[in-house]
């Protein structure tokens, strides 16, 4: 919010800090200061003001979106004295009772707490006073006529918002607040036309809305240059339905934000009394008798009860009662010692402060939280835990990383059709949530490509799946790769299997096999036993992908392993070649090797796939080291030549293939 | 008189540059006509005493030199070798072996674990997709108030269910199922619903910390964060200040700065003391007490390795990650 610098020094009769020291000083003490700006008024050069934009956030949005508002917090901060000006007593009042003029009417309190109006006859519209206008700009709105401005300057000094409605416009006399009807419609000040139904809240005449309560007037009582009685409103409107209606709409104003945000209806009058004060003076009104003032439900004093050793404990500092107490009166709250709490009752523009939490807050940053010292907490030792998976991310991340992969973080959101869609996407590019890491990875690959031979490519994150209308969250990891030159068909597939079998076996997980009855004919699921874990694919042409199920791999991890002390005796090693037909599986192979050999068999060892020269075609040569050994003895020739010979006839009568010796 | 020969002997070996000045130096001394064979071939003139006592040095001189000559020789021989046949450019490149690299998310979460675990705080890890429930009301921002304004935020189509805006979801749904005092931090992705530029994109990563007990206090607070951010920056030259600042879920909330040597205040994360809402939501019912805080881990990462755009660290671009 923008707040001009001399607008706030006007209340106070001491000399404010510079700009910046008092933008400091609410920065550390009350809201941020975002931006200190000097602002010159057109034309005029030694009148300097300058602009301090204020984030005021919602829970100072009560009492603080306004001069006044920062200005008491600057009286507070200061110790300065603060003045405001009682309005209602500088105001004439002529003799003509304001109910004649007008009735009001509202139809439920709740969503109307507090409507306050006055009525001011012979106005003389015109524009508004230099003064008026130039503040008005620094705040950046813009001048329109002296009676709009005087109501935009209100709300700006006060935070009360203002309307004026020109009374010979409303039809009836009256003044309805009630909700819309649907299929009512109405052109705003702007010419903007909305159509309006039950959520919006409206002022209306006695036939159609003449305002959208708390967001925006209507055309048709607008005050133009004819207007000459003006009827004012100051209200309170509940916060639920201007949001509500301003989201309704789609509209949303310096009216509707303050409202929103919830005002204190005691707020009303003080600021119907300046508006008609400075509608008096620069306009020339005669202010009827009276004002009309719908104001059934009174809110309750606030009382809290506050335990000052709490406020030492929470803040951790030591604070003494007195010095509670001053802060406290200072902030302009009551306070009573009661036998061992302090009753301090809240004034009601404080519509923030509801328990003992929120004033020891105002008590800790009045005292200034940067005096707050350090103080390493008195903590019962608790021994710290990891999440399992936690640990294990970061294992297997170093693991890749050590296999030369490159670990990348994606965006979860793509353009590519998935079962779960965002309903509010920011972009065409972003509409789904990722079922798979994959799709991305891909792009990484191509992009990087454009700079590297080669690409590897790593990625644990959280994909998205939508199972009976529930959303299953899975954490994945998932790897890529693409190497340059060809010097061997579908080598990264290879490559990559290469990689989750150092992978696996780093972590202890062995019984690793690929299950390729999957559909495609370059894509295998990876299991481990009778688990699935992921699958492994040759994606397109030099790039291959893999996909793995983080929880099951950690799961597998964690899981406990027996190990086996290695042999004492010595191991054998017979090689054995077969000639098999292409579309012979390596793993028919081996699988028939271990089911002759039986447990002698401790390893199989594929140490070369050949095709071409001196292979006829549609075949290829396998070329296995058979490794025999046992955990109680030494294997003698003899044995491991009877099981060799066993092995060899196995693979030509049951394999039916060619064992070339 | 041996002794100087020795010495001699030694001076002109260190100062042999090539083979053939070797050579010259042991035929010189202990060659058929050197000086040491021809004191040991004297010997036998004289006192059977005197030729033991002189024989024993003689000859520990002539394997001394012998020896020194020898060593001399690999010496040279060596960088006759390398000037010649055997050389190799050592400075010619090494062959590359790949080498993977950590994300710098990675590596700046790693290092926020670490240092929170050395205080104690264990780690945990929650869902990105929230429920309204655990995203806003359990943390006291109730629907359709102007808090919720704060959080722009992605809904899922046809699901009552969001992508979560911050990991403060975890503080309830870990103070629902444990009693205090506890102390954790939740690193983890989160969400919003922002137009993107070098400084937002609308997805980023961010550490909550929660620690409750019965006297944990802002000052506690304020020295777990300052511990914090010596270690992250391996420098105890850091300051920190504390601004008011507002989130739903705590009272008094902050604003926390941090000053490095030489720099400027920075702005890195909000804190405050657990609003009582929260924990009654939760259902806490003595009077426990307690902070928490929420930090960026991109914008951490911007600082630590000075990157001026947070696409850059989403960009998966190799030029970029293989620096770290």
């Amino acid at each position: 919010m923008k707040i001009s610098y001399n607008w706030l020094q006007s209340f106070f009769n001491k000399k404010l800090p510079v700009p910046e020291k008092l933008a400091d000083l609410l920065t550390f003490h009350s809201f941020q200061v975002e931006e200190v700006k000097p602002c010159l008024p057109a034309g005029r050069k030694n009148d300097e003001d300058w602009i301090l934009d204020i984030d005021v956030l919602p829970n100072r949005s009560y009492d603080c979106l306004s001069h006044q508002g920062i200005a008491r917090e600057i009286s507070v901060l200061l110790k300065y004295p603060f003045k405001l000006i009682d309005y209602g007593k500088k105001i004439k009042e002529s003799k003509e009772l304001i109910s004649k003029v007008i009735k009001i009417e509202v139809k439920d309190k709740k969503l109307c707490p507090r409507y306050t109006s006055r009525v001011i006859v012979d106005v003389k519209i015109g524009t508004s006073p230099k003064w008026i206008q130039e503040r008005l700009i620094t705040c950046g709105l813009k001048p329109i006529s002296n009676v709009v401005d005087i109501a935009n300057y209100v709300m700006l000094e006060t935070g009360q918002p203002m309307h004026a409605f020109d009374a010979d416009k409303l039809r009836g006399n009256r003044i309805i607040v009630r909700r819309a009807k649907k299929g009512e419609k109405i052109i705003s000040l702007d010419n903007e036309k909305y159509d309006l139904d039950e959520n919006v809240l409206v002022i209306a005449d006695e036939k159609d809305p003449v305002c959208i309560a708390g967001i925006k007037g209507g055309i048709n009582p607008a005050i133009d240059g004819q207007t000459k009685r003006i009827v004012l409103e100051a209200a309170n409107f509940n916060p639920l339905v201007i949001r509500q209606g301003s989201k309704k709409i789609n509209l949303r104003t310096d009216a509707s934000w303050r409202f929103e945000n919830g005002l204190d209806p005691n707020l009303t009058q003080e600021a119907i009394n300046m508006c008609a004060y400075l509608i008096q003076d620069i306009a020339k009104g005669k202010i009827l008798k009276g004002s009309i003032d719908v104001y059934q439900d009174k809110k309750e004093i606030k009382e809290i009860n506050l335990d000052t050793s709490n406020v030492r404990n929470l803040l951790g500092i030591n604070i003494s009662d007195k010095e509670i107490v001053d802060i406290l009166k200072r902030l302009d709250f009551k306070t009573k010692a009661m036998k061992d709490k302090l009753q301090v009752i809240i004034p009601s523009n404080r519509l923030d402060i509801s328990i003992p939490e929120d004033l020891i807050e105002e008590i800790g940053r009045i005292y200034g939280f940067e005096k707050i010292p350090s103080q390493l907490p008195d903590a019962i030792l608790i021994p710290s835990k990891k999440r399992e998976d936690l640990i294990y991310q970061n294992k297997i991340k170093d693991i890749l990383i050590n296999l030369g992969f490159n670990e990348v973080y994606n965006y979860s959101l793509l353009s590519n059709k998935e079962s779960i869609k965002l309903s509010n996407p920011v972009s065409q590019e972003q509409k789904y949530l990722r079922s798979s890491l994959i799709p991305l990875l891909i792009k990484n690959v191509k992009d990087n490509k454009r700079y590297f031979e080669n690409v590897r490519l790593f990625e644990i994150g959280k994909v998205f799946n939508l199972d009976k209308h529930q959303v299953v969250e899975k954490n994945k990891l998932s790897c890529i790769i693409s190497l340059d030159e060809k010097k061997k068909e579908s080598q990264e597939f290879y490559h990559l299997k290469g990689v989750i079998d150092s992978l696996l076996n780093k972590i202890g997980i062995s019984d690793i096999w690929y299950d390729d009855t999957l559909k495609g004919n370059r894509k295998a699921e990876i299991r481990v036993g009778n688990d699935l874990l992921g699958w492994i694919e040759e994606i397109e042409p030099n790039i291959a992908g893999l996909e793995i199920d983080f929880e099951k791999l950690v799961q597998l991890a964690t899981e406990e392993r027996v190990y086996t002390a290695p042999s004492k005796y010595p191991a054998v090693v017979r090689d054995v070649s077969v000639l098999v037909d292409y579309g012979t599986k390596v793993v028919e192979v081996l699988n028939l090797i271990n089911k002759v050999g039986g447990f002698l068999v401790r390893d199989i060892d594929l140490f070369d796939i050949y095709e071409g020269k001196n292979i006829p075609d549609n075949k290829k040569n396998l070329a296995f080291h058979i490794i025999f050994q046992s955990n109680e003895r030494t294997l003698i020739d003899k044995e491991v030549n009877q099981l060799q010979d066993l092995i060899i006839t196995a693979l030509e009568r049951e394999g039916g293939w060619e064992v070339r010796k | 008189m041996s002794n100087q020969i020795k010495e001699k002997a030694i001076e002109e070996i260190t100062q042999a540059d090539d083979l053939k000045k070797l050579e010259e130096i042991y035929r010189t001394y202990i060659g058929r006509k050197g000086k040491i064979t021809e004191i040991l071939r004297s010997l036998k003139d004289l006192s059977e005493k005197e030729r033991k006592e002189k024989g024993k040095i003689a000859n520990q001189i002539k394997q001394e030199i012998s020896e020194m000559i020898k060593e001399k020789e690999h010496k040279l021989l060596a960088k006759k070798d390398k000037n010649e046949k055997d050389w190799i450019d050592v400075t010619a490149p090494g062959i590359k072996v790949p080498q993977g690299h950590l994300h710098p998310i990675t590596l700046v979460q790693r290092q926020i674990e670490d240092i929170f675990q050395s205080m104690g705080f264990s780690i945990l890890d929650g869902p990105e997709v929230e429920t309204s429930y655990y995203n806003f009301d359990a943390l006291n921002v109730p629907k359709d108030h102007p808090a919720r304004d704060m959080h722009d935020t992605f809904w899922l189509k046809d699901l009552d269910l969001l992508l979560r805006t911050h990991t403060s979801p975890m503080q309830a749904r870990y103070m629902e199922k444990n009693n205090p005092p506890l102390r954790i931090i939740i690193p983890g992705r989160c969400f919003r619903h922002e137009a993107t530029d070098s400084t937002h994109d609308f997805q980023f990563y961010q550490v909550e910390g929660l620690m409750v007990g019965k006297n944990v206090s802002v000052a506690n607070l304020k020295a777990i964060i300052e511990e914090f951010f010596k270690e992250f920056f391996s420098s105890s030259d850091i300051k920190i200040r504390l601004r008011p600042s507002y989130f739903p879920f705590v009272e008094p909330g902050f604003e926390v700065d941090i000053k490095r040597k030489g720099g400027d205040w920075i702005e890195v994360m909000g804190a405050g003391m657990v609003h009582p809402n929260v924990f009654k939501e939760v259902g806490y019912v003595d009077e426990w007490q307690g902070f928490a805080f929420g930090v960026g881990i991109d914008r951490l990462a911007m600082i630590k390795y000075q990157v001026d755009d947070i696409r850059l660290l989403y960009s998966s671009d190799l030029r970029f990650l293989k620096q770290f």
